[in-house]
């Protein structure tokens, strides 16, 4: 997660979040990732943004 | 003055009418006191899940500068024009005037399916004498042998 604290986590860095959800879509908690408090809450909240505009799944069982 | 980020998804069927629609929307944008500051023109992408019974979707991204009241007018109008089939207005402290990393994505998918297209080709012509080169070569080296 270090090496990623300087990235920037923006709804469009669909790469750098997909490694932030599991398999079936789950954000992955930060005590996993080891994401710091401010990197999480970033992140948490890209990644709703990327779903809503479908660039991420909610789960795997859309449809 | 507000910054804005828009984020459109346009029906995938209408892709190719996306001048249009940009001319449309740009005089829309220009009553409302909306500057465009950037436009990013992303174009058809596969939805993570179907939205409105659509696979695909044309993505386009707006940078935008306007007045508070204006992005209320547009989110409604945006609401009820069919081509959108999604849309997301985020207020933003700085606008990013470089290109999104989808934006970039989008460029190298299409780079690839261009080196793909004439690939294939070159592929047929070149997997049909390859066989028969391998079989050669083989024959040749059993005979070498």
């Amino acid at each position: 997660m270090s090496q990623d604290a300087k990235k920037n986590f923006n709804y469009k860095n669909i790469d750098l979040l997909k490694r932030y959800i599991t398999e079936t879509g789950k954000i992955i908690p930060a005590r996993v990732s080891n994401a710091s408090a401010a990197e999480q809450r970033k992140l948490t909240k890209s990644i709703k943004i990327a779903r809503f505009l479908a660039l991420l799944p909610y789960t795997d069982s859309h449809r | 003055m507000n910054n804005y980020e828009l984020t459109l998804i346009l029906n995938p069927d209408l892709s190719s009418k996306f001048d249009d629609f940009e001319s449309k929307f740009s005089k829309v944008l220009a009553d409302i006191g909306f500057e465009t500051k950037r436009l990013e023109n992303i174009g058809r992408r596969q939805l993570a899940y179907s939205i409105l019974n659509h696979n695909k979707g044309h993505y386009v991204i707006y940078q935008l500068e306007g007045p508070a009241e204006g992005a209320v007018e547009l989110e409604t109008k945006l609401k009820y024009d069919t081509a959108v089939i999604r849309s997301l207005m985020l207020k933003v402290d700085a606008l990013s005037l470089e290109d999104s990393v989808l934006m970039i994505e989008s460029r190298e998918a299409k780079k690839a399916p261009e080196e793909i297209k004439v690939t294939p080709p070159k592929g047929k012509v070149a997997e049909e004498p390859k066989p028969k080169e391998d079989a050669a070569e083989d024959t040749n080296t059993t005979e070498t042998e």
